[in-house]
């Protein structure tokens, strides 16, 4: 206790040390840059997943081929959650003599528990509602048009006569975004009387739950700790839609990405500001150990006050966090709309106590150094100034930065890359230091007097200057990863989904409606039309063996053998596809061929060469793997698991699948099209695109919000990268004024010294930024063909240069004024 | 410039005020001297007596509040500080009692320094050279760390005397050595003054080296006691 009186009192009066103050408001930054972000990355992740809530009907579900257990429900009813039970299963309708194969979902009546189920009643009009009372069914365009009905007609379907109460527009839906056959939805009670869910039944059943977040985790961790039945699984709001997943990953990684970098910076700014204060101190710890205080108390002291100034700061920086990221939340809430309006506290607690962690890493060591300082250090101030060539103690902080990046990064890849980017960064800044020292012992004699003068300088603090390169230059990179890469990321990103982005899919198209289609489509405005054919099959065997003979170890495999398949073919290797073992067949190979997509490679353990069977209608074909192809499921394109060769599949019965763009506010046009082609069924994926582009930019908002903090945090390290030199350039300052130096001439000569510092690390910077920039591009955000903004990044190295020759200059004004009387006063 | 009848140095009625906590402290109060061409002249005196002030003064490195100096004709006290700075760099030489050589430079670089300021080109030979006069030039390489008080010493003489000074300030030059070293520090700026001409002014408490020299003069309490004993 006294001993932390002591160190308060040892706090108090060094408050106006300037390496002090660093210490603070880096330590406050690190908290702020962490904790804003990690509370805004925890809204907007609530945010999306609200939304994607409302994609799969509910917060939480299970779903199994068998009835679920009761305790599953009775365990949601005690956490308070909302449910809805259901089914879905294939069955066929009847009416007027005709009969139509419908995917049929049957509900109760809170479904949907969350997101809108869209109707179309007799009358015409749109509205929301729930799943159908007992005796009366939704029904599709589709299956309308297949079966010859309108709303309030009747219709047969599994034993039952039903009245059709609504057409079903959309429906919230974790399913796949294109089912094969028309849909139709019907009351759970009617589809357990008729006995379609009974045992031998192909139905799946489905409990979907909604409630507060924390009654969901406590569901969902007895679920996951349950035995779930065979073949059952958990459905959640992330695994969606995979397009919509991959943009909640890549969302996460730029928030994360962008609160670690700020909180790096701040560490720079803090292990700076320590080493200069470790340094300060030297003199008084030498006093002390020579008046008797033991190491240990020493220490004590030290890390005392350290706690004592980390404490205050980091709680300042954990309200700065709170109150920003509340206020970000005020001024954007239409980005953050349908976000949870409690402010999460967690992340700003945890960004507290990783600060704290932060300025233990970066300023321990040369604390911890020093206690080592020798009483004799008293009669010869030189002992204090040794530095060991290497001192393991330096590795925490690097241990640190390791840890927080791998603690926050959320993903081993982009981790890996940071990590390494970095440490390439300071080894590149630090080999270029060193390369200029020592060219400058050569060039200098025979250099311009204020070159030769700066470059003397530079060499004179041959070690701080090195370390201020360093610095600088990883300053800089996380400055220009923030301010420059980041958003050129973004606008790859939302260059993926330009505006004119296929926003309706149609189904069902026939050989003669292409030409008609095609010219009503450009009549109405629409464009960016692109036909495939699209043929349904069943796999029947592989290699030969009949595909029930078969087992596989991967349960979706059973999954998929059962189902009915989309075959599709091409002349070329469509856009988004990427060959990955094998070789394209091309439009005329000599045998068969059918290109296969990863998944199903690993789903049914096939390689190239194996041969695979599909019945398709009436016919059988028989083709061999030719390719594995990897697919971009996010391109909004249409895409399929299997692609025949057109040669071999251009005679199998099939229809056409259609992608096109039409602004929006054209929906008299679209029903035109609609009564002109009555089979055809629109799919309409405005609602998933509007999602993934209000990520985007969600991501922006909080990106730039942080931008903010970085921008602080890099002046931080510029200012405390200065005041390492500050007390070395004061002395030499008043030396040089001694033996006649020129004001002009140490003005000048420090402005060449923060030049090429800036130089240094402008463009090891600016390339770091490029080559981070572009394998992160690549390997974490997968944006194809990202090349970072190679110009914008060289004029910001330059940029750079210059502000840190401004900002030097102006830090070392003070210093060209020296008194040379200071060093007849130091004796 | 100089005039070989009038003193190479002069301080006329020269004052120095401060402003302290506790209101005006006058330093100095109506200090006149006069140091010819070729002297040796000693400031001596208790701490506090203003010695250091008034080197400072005389060097050019600080202005008087009132009163005037002059320097190889120079008026110090007209002059702004970037003037002083240009005197200082023709005319003067420095040695400190705490040596204040810059750590990172070695022997020779520190000796090279005002040459550098200088822009000659022949810096480093002169600074061989010198180190070799003050007998250090199998250590030019060395860095201060490496050199003991004494050898330090010698380098900041090398320095202050490399690019020829007329006039040679020096605060308590042996101040931070053991009697032999400082005795043979004393040799050589002496020495330096006699062989060079090098007009040489130090302040000390060593009634020994202050005896060496032609004259002196002591301060008290800002003062001249006694003024221009031989």
């Amino acid at each position: 206790m006294r001993l932390f009186l002591l160190a308060l009192r040892s706090l108090r009066r060094e408050w106006r040390l300037p390496e002090l103050r660093t210490l603070a408001a880096s330590l406050v930054l690190a908290v702020v840059a962490l904790g804003v972000v990690a509370t805004l990355a925890t809204r907007i992740e609530r945010g999306m997943l609200a939304g994607a809530a409302e994609l799969i009907g509910g917060d939480l579900g299970v779903s199994s081929p068998q009835a679920l257990p009761a305790a599953f429900a009775a365990q949601a009813a005690r956490h308070r959650l909302a449910l809805s039970r259901g089914a879905s299963f294939p069955s066929v309708a009847f009416s007027h003599g005709q009969s139509q194969l419908l995917d049929v979902q049957a509900s109760d009546a809170a479904y949907p528990l969350r997101g809108t189920l869209e109707l179309r009643g007799a009358n015409g009009n749109a509205y929301n509602g729930h799943a159908p009372a007992s005796g009366s069914v939704y029904l599709d365009h589709r299956a309308l048009v297949a079966l010859g009905l309108k709303v309030g007609d009747r219709v047969q379907l599994g034993g039952r006569d039903l009245a059709v109460a609504a057409e079903l527009l959309r429906q919230p839906d974790g399913g796949e975004l294109f089912a094969l056959a028309p849909r139709a939805i019907m009351a759970l009670a009617d589809a357990e009387q008729a006995g379609l869910l009974g045992v031998g039944s192909r139905a799946r059943h489905r409990l979907l739950a909604a409630g507060a977040p924390d009654a969901v985790r406590g569901w969902r961790t007895w679920l996951e700790s349950a035995a779930l039945p065979q073949g059952a699984q958990l459905i959640t709001p992330e695994q969606t839609q995979e397009r919509m997943r991959s943009a909640f990953d890549r969302a996460s990684a730029f928030l994360r990405l962008t609160a670690l970098l700020s909180a790096l910076l701040a560490g720079v700014a803090i292990a700076l500001a320590a080493q200069r204060y470790a340094r300060r101190k030297a003199n008084e710890v030498a006093l002390l150990r020579a008046l008797g205080t033991p190491r240990r108390r020493v220490l004590g002291l030290l890390l005392g006050t350290l706690g004592a100034l980390a404490l205050p700061a980091a709680a300042l920086g954990l309200l700065l966090a709170l109150a920003l990221a509340q206020g970000a939340w005020l001024f954007a809430s239409g980005l953050f709309a349908g976000t949870p309006t409690t402010l999460p506290l967690g992340p700003a607690f945890a960004a507290a106590a990783m600060g704290i962690a932060v300025l233990a890493g970066f300023a321990l060591p040369p604390l911890a150094r020093l206690a080592e300082v020798p009483p004799v250090a008293v009669f010869r101030e030189s002992m204090t100034r040794r530095v060991r060539r290497f001192d393991a103690l330096y590795l925490v902080p690097a241990l640190v930065a390791l840890a927080l990046i791998a603690s926050q990064s959320g993903s081993a890849r982009l981790a890996g890359i940071l990590a390494a980017s970095l440490a390439g960064v300071a080894a590149v800044a630090a080999l270029l230091a060193a390369a200029l020292l020592w060219l400058a012992r050569r060039i200098a004699p025979g250099a311009h007097p204020a070159l030769r003068l700066g470059l003397a300088a530079l060499a004179r603090r041959r070690g701080t200057s090195l370390v201020q390169a360093t610095a600088l230059s990883l300053g800089l990179v996380a400055l220009l990863l923030l301010a420059v890469v980041a958003p050129a990321l973004l606008e790859g990103w939302r260059r993926e989904l330009p505006a004119d982005t296929p926003n309706w899919f149609v189904l069902n198209l026939q050989d003669d409606q292409r030409a008609g289609f095609e010219q009503t489509l450009a009549r109405i405005g629409g464009g960016q039309l692109n036909m495939l054919p699209l043929a349904v099959g069943k796999l029947t065997a592989i290699n030969g063996t009949p595909i029930d003979r078969l087992h596989f170890a991967d349960e979706r495999a059973k999954d998929w053998a059962d189902r009915q398949l989309r075959l599709s073919w091409a002349d070329a290797l469509p856009p988004a596809n990427q060959v990955v073992a094998g070789r394209w067949a091309g439009p005329r190979p000599a045998q068969a061929e059918v290109s296969i997509d990863t998944m199903w490679r690993d789903m049914f353990a096939l390689k190239v060469g194996d041969t695979m069977r599909f019945d398709v209608g009436e016919g059988t074909l028989e083709a061999k793997v030719g390719s594995i192809r990897k697919v971009d499921w996010n391109s909004f394109r249409v895409n399929f698991f299997l692609l025949l060769d057109p040669a071999h599949a251009g005679e199998l019965p099939h229809t056409w699948i259609a992608s096109f763009y039409l602004p929006r506010g054209h929906a008299a046009a679209l029903a035109q099209l609609s009564r002109d082609f009555g089979n055809l069924s629109l799919i309409d994926v405005d609602s998933l695109l509007d999602r993934v582009r209000e990520i985007v930019d969600r991501v922006s908002l909080a990106v730039r919000w942080v931008l903010g903090f970085s921008l602080i945090a890099g002046a931080l390290v510029l200012a405390a990268s200065l005041a390492a030199s500050a007390a070395e350039r004061r002395h030499e300052a008043a030396l040089l004024r001694t033996l006649g130096a020129r004001r002009n001439q140490l003005r000048a000569a420090a402005a060449c010294e923060f030049a090429l510092l800036g130089l240094i690390a402008g463009l090891t910077a600016a390339l770091g930024a490029a080559g981070t920039g572009w394998w992160m591009g690549r390997a974490v955000f997968r944006i194809d063909g990202f090349v970072p903004p190679l110009w914008p990044l060289a004029l910001a190295a330059f940029g750079a240069a210059l502000v840190v020759m401004l900002l030097g200059l102006a830090g070392t004004r003070k210093v060209t004024r020296t008194s040379p009387m200071r060093l007849l006063r130091e004796g | 410039m100089s005039d070989p009848s009038r003193p190479l140095l002069e301080a006329r009625d020269v004052s120095k005020s401060v402003r302290g906590p506790e209101g005006r402290l006058d330093i100095l109060d109506g200090v006149g001297l006069a140091v010819g061409a070729g002297e040796s002249f000693a400031i001596v005196g208790a701490s506090g007596s203003g010695k250091t002030t008034l080197l400072g003064l005389l060097a050019g490195l600080d202005t008087p509040s009132a009163g005037s100096i002059r320097l190889d004709g120079h008026a110090l006290e007209q002059m702004d500080e970037e003037a002083r700075a240009d005197v200082r760099r023709r005319l003067v030489g420095f040695v400190f009692q705490s040596f204040h050589l810059l750590p990172a430079l070695t022997a020779e670089e520190n000796v090279m320094l005002p040459l550098e300021l200088e822009g000659r080109s022949d810096a480093r030979a002169r600074a061989r050279a010198a180190l070799e006069a003050v007998g250090l030039s199998a250590r030019r390489r060395h860095y201060p760390a490496q050199l003991s008080g004494g050898e330090q010493q010698r380098v900041a003489i090398a320095r202050a005397f490399v690019h020829g000074p007329r006039l040679l300030f020096a605060d308590e030059p042996t101040g931070n050595l053991d009697q032999r070293t400082g005795h043979h520090v004393a040799d050589l700026l002496f020495g330096l003054n006699h062989d060079h001409r090098t007009t040489l002014v130090l302040v000390t408490h060593d009634p020994h080296l202050a005896a060496r020299c032609t004259r002196r003069v002591e301060l008290e309490q800002g003062r001249v006691l006694t003024g221009a004993a031989a």
